[in-house]
């Protein structure tokens, strides 16, 4: 006969192996979804990328690191990085900068407007990538609607067209409405009792924002900032659209080495080196903030 | 308990539901073993204008009337030209025909990929321009590479393409970036005489952009650039010349004197195509007089049958100039080997300059 203390771990391990059940039960088919519908294709290119691409051919089975060496040897491709670096990090900037102010206020507003505020914000979002892009080349082309604008009021024509200022702009327009929902929410998480209390205790609200809510709201505006800056790192409708040939982003230059020549095995070395940089820069971003305010 | 009630997932596997299971998992095998029973046809083509154009000329008017349904498998040429490769090895690969250019089409027909046509099979053949024949890549439509200049700002068009080099339109010729080995054919043919000659073509094309050439992304975003005055001169299809006139754009052309480089799209059967009868007629009805004409009233390129006389403001748009220029095919053994290094010779000195 069980005592009672080895009655009760029994049960313990019973609702442990139910707990652990029903995990299992939620968390699988989402999981296996993944494994088929990322991990294998990413295993799949991943093998590709060992692979030597023939003219011919398209791509020779071989287990060669030639396509990494000649990314990683080549000034040019060593450059497009580098580009889509500073275009990411400033567009990723600009978004934080706009977007937490934003974010905030929306959080905070007591208006009955705040709804259509937020699906102002949303609609954005309606409209496809591409379709905005072409709303900006509109804006941005020679003989558009700012350069017309610019000479009628005598000013010298504007052509922002195929331009990086042109490309960064079109992505903060995606990225931004991303990074305010994301914002919104955290602050809206942050109990608006800690303001009061800051400020029964004297702090001005531009104090107690920064040294109470901003620390608070750090690690979601952490997860706004990976969103922004994974997002800009892989753009790809918008720096071909508005950047033009002549401007180049690590997206583009992976299509280019895919669609000009069937080149599956640089492609895919593209791709890795392309994932693995924006994950690598995001993870020394979230180590570089201390670790008291990570979440 | 034998007369309990049956509760829960006892309940849902009675028999009479696994039966009546068994018979909705097999209806839909059925029905489509019934549909199967008219041909089908599976092509693989590029969207846009160019599949809607397949459908209103091809599928419905000469093959739906035969009992065969069409099926598009819409994607860029790259990807299909992939799947080809891919599926070289399996007894039923997954297209009865593939739309290609020419250079794609003698790629695969290299690589063995392609089921050889003649006469016999694909009777339409016999009147297939003999410049164009080839065994395996049927061609569809083609166009010449030519000037394009804005009439309303050029008195003097270009004649060549050294003329493109002359200091008066700095800034102001375009060349459309994808089309980037084509126009690297058309300096070849200005330089050397023949469109192979890439080593002769690169020093002509540092010239051309340091006399401020502009790209543009694709073919589409050419013809605003003209009409905006931020380009005066350029090179592109003759086809496009014809449906940007039609569209009101102020573009005119010259073939250049030194030989018009010629662009040739066409389809292919996959000697593994799943359908092969079928696919051959659907070859057959794309070189029928009909779906030629039509191909050219819309599209603007040119019909590769002698037997499909184009009338009225389509003929007069689409004429060559007399004396008839030099057309010009690529040697598309060379291309097929060299593209590669010239794309990345491209990319790294033009593009990104």
């Amino acid at each position: 006969m069980p005592t009672p203390r080895a009655a009760g771990l029994g049960s313990r391990a019973v609702h442990r192996r139910k707990v652990a059940g029903g995990a299992i039960s939620l968390l699988g088919p989402a999981t296996l979804m993944m494994l088929v519908m990322l991990v294998a294709p990413l295993a799949i290119m991943a093998r590709y990328s060992f692979d030597k691409f023939d003219p011919t051919e398209m791509m020779i089975a071989a287990v060669t690191p030639e396509n990494y060496i000649r990314f990683f040897a080549d000034p040019f491709y060593w450059s497009v990085l580098v580009v889509t670096f500073r275009v990411s990090v400033i567009v990723t900037i600009a978004c934080l900068l706009l977007g937490v102010p934003m974010g905030w206020r929306l959080a905070r507003t007591q208006s009955r407007w705040k709804s259509m505020l937020v699906i102002l914000i949303v609609l954005p979002l309606f409209i496809g990538s591409i379709v905005r892009t072409a709303g900006w080349m509109i804006l941005f082309s020679h003989g558009g609607m700012l350069d017309q604008i610019a000479r009628a009021i005598g000013m010298q024509g504007v052509d922002l067209m195929y331009s990086e200022p042109a490309v960064i702009i079109g992505i903060i327009a995606i990225n931004l409405p991303y990074t305010v929902l994301i914002l919104q929410s955290v602050f809206e998480g942050i109990d608006t009792r800690l303001d009061e209390a800051a400020a029964s205790m004297g702090a001005s609200p531009k104090r107690a924002f920064w040294r109470i809510i901003f620390p608070l709201a750090l690690p979601g505006i952490m997860i706004a900032f990976a969103l922004c800056f994974i997002l800009s790192m892989n753009a790809f409708p918008t720096p071909v659209l508005l950047g033009g040939p002549r401007f180049q982003m690590m997206a583009p230059l992976l299509y280019y080495a895919f669609s000009s020549d069937n080149n599956w095995p640089f492609s895919g070395a593209i791709a890795f080196i392309l994932m693995g940089i924006t994950l690598g820069l995001t993870g020394l971003a979230h180590i570089a903030i201390p670790r008291r305010y990570r979440g | 308990m034998v007369g309990a009630k049956k509760s829960g997932f006892d309940a849902a596997l009675s028999r009479r539901m696994l039966l009546g299971g068994a018979a909705l998992l097999a209806a839909p095998a059925l029905i489509t073993r019934r549909a199967q029973a008219a041909e089908t046809c599976v092509v693989g083509t590029w969207g846009g204008d160019y599949a809607r154009l397949l459908h209103e000329n091809i599928d419905e008017p000469l093959l739906k009337p035969q009992g065969i349904d069409i099926t598009q498998d819409v994607a860029d040429e790259t990807p299909r030209v992939a799947k080809l490769f891919a599926s070289r090895r399996l007894p039923h690969g997954t297209l009865d025909v593939a739309c290609v250019g020419a250079p794609q089409g003698f790629r695969c027909g290299e690589a063995g990929l392609l089921e050889t046509l003649d006469e016999t099979s694909v009777p339409n053949l016999r009147y297939l321009r003999p410049d164009l024949k080839s065994k395996t890549f049927i061609p569809h439509i083609y166009s010449a590479q030519v000037l394009v200049y804005n009439p309303q700002t050029v008195t003097d068009p270009p004649k060549t393409f050294g003329d493109l080099l002359d200091p008066k339109w700095k800034g102001k010729v375009g060349v459309i970036g994808q089309n980037s080995f084509w126009a690297m054919m058309g300096a070849s043919m200005f330089t050397s005489g023949n469109p192979s000659d890439f080593d002769k073509a690169k020093e002509y094309m540092l010239k051309l952009n340091a006399n401020g050439l502009r790209l543009y992304p694709s073919t589409d975003s050419l013809a605003p650039a003209f009409k905006s005055g931020e380009i005066d001169v350029g090179i592109v299809w003759q086809a496009r010349i014809f449906m940007w006139q039609n569209a009101g754009f102020p573009v005119a052309s010259t073939f250049p004197q030194e030989g018009a480089i010629l662009y040739v799209s066409g389809m292919v059967v996959p000697k593994n195509a799943p359908d092969k009868p079928t696919a051959l007629k659907y070859i057959n009805a794309m070189l029928a007089p009909a779906a030629q004409q039509g191909f050219a009233a819309h599209m603007g390129y040119l019909p590769t049958v002698t037997n499909a006389p184009l009338s009225g403001n389509v003929a007069k748009g689409l004429a060559f100039p007399d004396p008839t220029p030099k057309l010009v095919q690529p040697d598309y053994a060379v291309t097929t080997k060299v593209e590669p290094e010239v794309n990345d010779w491209w990319q790294k000195n033009i593009s990104h300059s």
